[in-house]
């Protein structure tokens, strides 16, 4: 009935949902969580793109540069307050407030302006979980060295019962307050309320996230002084309103999202995949499409399943890639076990061990589900994902 | 042995990484709560050794099942939640005198909507009184403000009664039966329209209300009376139908109690509407229906994982444009809402839709909500000031039946 469904609603599954979406298909996707970007930091990494290319089998290898290079347009053009360049890598701020580099970032996380700051205002909201404002000044000042940093701490009457009970305002409750009009209206009046300073001051301020909120945007753009954000230890309000935004957006494309549970097998002839077989509430549900895309985000989104001496592809037991040396005792360095996926062809459909036979001819297979790359030591969890999402979708 | 294991195991799964709670709508809301992490998997540990941790609060948990699908690690914490509310319960902690009678009283829809079904003019004016709300506020803990529903003469399923070589069993639920007959009405004739006999057995209430408010033990014996009733029909092959969300999910429960899941064939009115429809069975003649709407989905919608079949279906009609609010719990949660001191909390988890909704229609996107669930479609009613109704409506104009 459906001409695609797509098993996993992850960044990969959701990428592919929306494309083949805009391009006129009836999608189904089915994915028992929510997926990992909440645990991300809501930047998309790409890596070292043009080195990776030349890495046989990774999957930008597998797509080619025309293609990775598509999926990074594409995503901007869908979502404006998101923002990167082919030619260069973005600034940002890790939760510690060291400066690191990032494909695709959220445009309020850009640290262009600390660049030419004098004082940076380093918010600090009262209660706020897994924020050290302490060592973010002292890293601050290691990457600015020409700047000073003010800390500024505030409370807001919101939260006054939770400090009173000692419960931590975890970064995603301060972004829900802000997001909410009451919040919006404190916002402004906070800002309004800094000293009035020359031109080269920044506000720095965790626990905001500002993309895909209207209001907050608003307000951030009337104020005098640039006001930038910072990643944050998971859960992570920014991940999570990039998950808001692209399940909203597929929705409003007519696609349907079932979720709170999978897909417990699929069923094939002839190599070739009708139906999927849900998990649902009394009895098993049939769920028929012409074809369909595996992005249920390997071992960490419960795609795979790997314990100390085995490894398995969860949905259809599919083959899959494993290193001969499963973890590497080298702290940091790389994690064999990472590369752990399926290996594909080209048009990302899996194939047998040797890699010449085409296992399933409507199924591609993408994101973290795919063999040959780390999203650790590469950097590039979001860009892979991204790039074969979009090209799934684009092939549908 | 095994179970004890399966849950040592499924503690050890947890991370400690806390989204859980950053994504729970009631711990946002309410500070007092300590959310799913320290409900579930935290005080999961103290209660394998025998331990019972915030028994009181356990209560406040409105079951979305937010938790869970937010949880990485497939940690079911709902479910470790309920096991541990079943068990305060049992051992009495947790629930004072006044909101025992409450829940003893919420629990049984069936008789409440018997008796005030009896009078249903008196109940409804006495309901409307603000003294008598303060009253039942005082002496019941049944919050003043909440949004009650209104009763209406029994749901009466006679008098349509067509003989069809194709037969279904609707089971309407105390919803429909006390407070909507209408919509039941409109889901028979739906039905018939498609060529079924619609028998309706004399039900009793489909148990989901017991459970929730803790009567685990009676939840199961109604059940079992409505299998009793149901047995010849599932035995026949005969499939049975709900237009009901809750109704729904605690029928597709019932399977495993006297009846395998595979004899007990329980659709969702839409999922079976589906079904017919990829067998080409579904009349599609259609009238045009000029109208926009926003979909709410119901908690026991997303509970049963069939997706949104009335979205699916409704787009097939010309002329109607569907949008899928995307929000998640409306905050009523059965009868969580009309508990006085659950009331506030209820009000704002449901906030977002409700401010989605009043957006949705200060920009035209829709005039209206449709949910499957009746209690949604009160507390959305409530809290947004828009019109409210079951998708069957829109099919009823379509086939031209109103
Ligand atoms: C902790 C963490 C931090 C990260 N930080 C960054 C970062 O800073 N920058 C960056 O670029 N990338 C980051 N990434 C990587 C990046 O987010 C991933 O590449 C990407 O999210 C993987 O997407 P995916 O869609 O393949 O898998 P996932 O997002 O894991 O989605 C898989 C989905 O499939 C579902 N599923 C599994 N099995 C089934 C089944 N049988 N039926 C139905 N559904 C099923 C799961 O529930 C899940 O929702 C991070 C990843 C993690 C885990
Ligand atoms: S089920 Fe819902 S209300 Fe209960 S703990 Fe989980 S997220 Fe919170
Ligand atoms: S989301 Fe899951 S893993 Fe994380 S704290 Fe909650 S129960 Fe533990």
């Amino acid at each position: 009935m459906w001409d695609g469904i797509i098993i996993g609603g992850g960044l990969a599954g959701l990428t592919a949902g929306i494309r083949a979406a805009e391009r006129g298909k009836q999608i189904l996707i089915i994915s028992e969580g929510a997926g990992s970007l909440t645990y991300s930091s809501g930047a998309l990494d790409f890596g070292d793109v043009g080195q990776l290319l030349s890495h046989e089998d990774h999957p930008y290898a597998l797509l080619g540069e025309t293609v990775v290079h598509a999926g990074m347009e594409w995503f901007q053009n869908l979502f404006p307050d998101y923002r990167g360049s082919w030619s260069e890598f973005q600034e940002i701020l890790t939760p510690l407030g060291a400066p690191r580099k990032a494909g695709i970032v959220p445009r309020s996380h850009n640290t262009e302006p600390l660049k030419n700051a004098k004082v940076i205002i380093l918010m600090a909201p009262y209660g706020l979980k897994d924020f050290f404002p302490e060592i973010i000044k002292t890293n601050l000042l290691k990457a600015y060295p020409q700047c000073e940093v003010e800390i500024f701490p505030f409370r807001t009457g919101t939260f006054e019962s939770w400090h009173t009970i000692g419960k931590p305002v975890t970064g995603m409750d301060y972004t829900k307050y802000w997001q909410s009009q009451p919040g919006v209206s404190e916002l402004k009046r906070l800002l309004d309320s800094l000293p009035q300073t020359s031109g080269e001051t920044v506000i720095l301020f965790p626990g905001l996230a500002a993309a895909f909120c209207e209001p907050l945007k608003e307000v951030l753009a009337g104020t005098p002084f640039p006001v930038i954000e910072m990643t944050s230890f998971p859960p992570s309000a920014c991940g999570h309103n990039l998950y808001s935004a692209l399940k909203q957006k597929f929705k409003s494309l007519g696609g349907e999202l079932l979720t709170g549970t999978g897909v417990q097998s699929i069923e094939s002839h002839n190599k070739v995949c009708s139906r999927a077989i849900v998990r649902s509430k009394g009895r098993p549900t049939a769920f028929s499409a012409d074809s369909f895309i595996l992005a249920t985000g390997g071992i960490f989104g419960g795609g795979i399943e790997a314990t100390a001496d085995t490894a398995q592809e969860t949905v259809l037991g599919l083959p899959l890639y494993v290193p001969a040396q499963w973890t590497n005792s080298e702290f940091l360095g790389e994690q064999p076990y990472a590369r752990i996926g399926i290996e594909a062809d080209r048009e990302l459909r899996p194939v047998g061990p040797g890699g010449k036979e085409v296992l399933f001819k409507n199924l591609r297979v993408i994101g973290r589900m795919l063999a040959h790359w780390d999203p650790w030591t590469e950097t590039c969890g979001g860009g892979v994902s991204l790039a074969t999402g979009w090209f799934a979708g684009n092939q549908l | 042995m095994i179970y004890e294991q399966d849950r040592t195991e499924n503690l050890d799964a947890c991370i400690k990484c806390s989204a859980c709670t950053a994504m729970c709508p009631v711990a946002a809301v309410n500070p007092l709560f300590p959310g799913p992490k320290v409900l579930g998997p935290d005080a999961e540990r103290f209660r394998l050794e025998g331990l019972q941790i915030g028994a009181a609060l356990l209560n406040y948990c409105s079951k979305c099942r937010t938790c869970e699908i937010t949880c990485p690690s497939g940690v079911k914490i709902t479910e470790m939640i309920t096991r541990a509310q079943e068990n305060a319960k049992l051992s009495g902690s947790g629930k004072n005198l006044q909101s025992n009678i409450r829940d003893y009283l919420f629990g049984r829809a069936e008789y409440l909507g018997k008796l005030a079904t009896i009078l249903p003019g008196l109940t409804n004016t006495l309901l409307r009184t603000p003294l008598f709300r303060q009253v039942l506020e005082q002496a019941l803990g049944i919050s003043s403000e909440a949004p009650l529903p209104t009763y209406r003469k029994k749901f009466n399923p006679f008098g349509e009664g067509h003989k069809n070589r194709k037969q279904v069993v609707y089971f309407p639920g105390c919803f429909v039966t006390y407070n909507d007959p209408p919509t039941g009405h409109a889901i028979t004739k739906v039905l018939e329209h498609n060529g079924y006999e619609v028998i309706v057995p004399p039900f009793h209430c489909c148990s989901t209300p017991l459970e929730g408010n803790g009567y685990v033990r009676e939840a199961k014996e109604t059940a079992k009376k409505n299998l009793a009733l149901m047995n010849p029909y599932i035995r026949a092959g005969v499939p049975l139908i709900t237009g009901c969300t809750s109704c729904g999910t605690a029928l597709k429960e019932y399977a495993g109690l006297d009846v395998s899941a595979s004899e007990l064939q329980a659709y969702d009115l839409f999922e079976f509407l589906w079904a017919l429809h990829e067998q080409s069975e579904f009349r599609t003649d259609f009238k045009e229906v000029q109208v926009s709407l926003g979909y709410h989905s119901s908690c026991h919608l997303k509970a049963q994982g069939i997706g949104t079949p009335s979205v699916r279906l409704l787009r097939l009609i010309p002329g109607v444009r569907v949008t899928d609010l995307d929000q998640g719990c409306c905050g009523l949660s059965g009868s969580y809402g009309f508990k006085k001191e659950k009331y506030d909390t209820a009000m704002q988890i449901g906030n977002p839709v409700f401010e989605r909704v009043r957006h949705g229609v200060a920009n035209d996107e829709f005039q209206s909500v449709i949910t499957e669930c009746g209690g949604c479609q009160v507390q959305i009613r409530h809290g947004s000031g828009t019109e409210t109704f079951h998708p069957v409506w829109v099919l009823m104009q379509a086939y031209g039946l109103e």
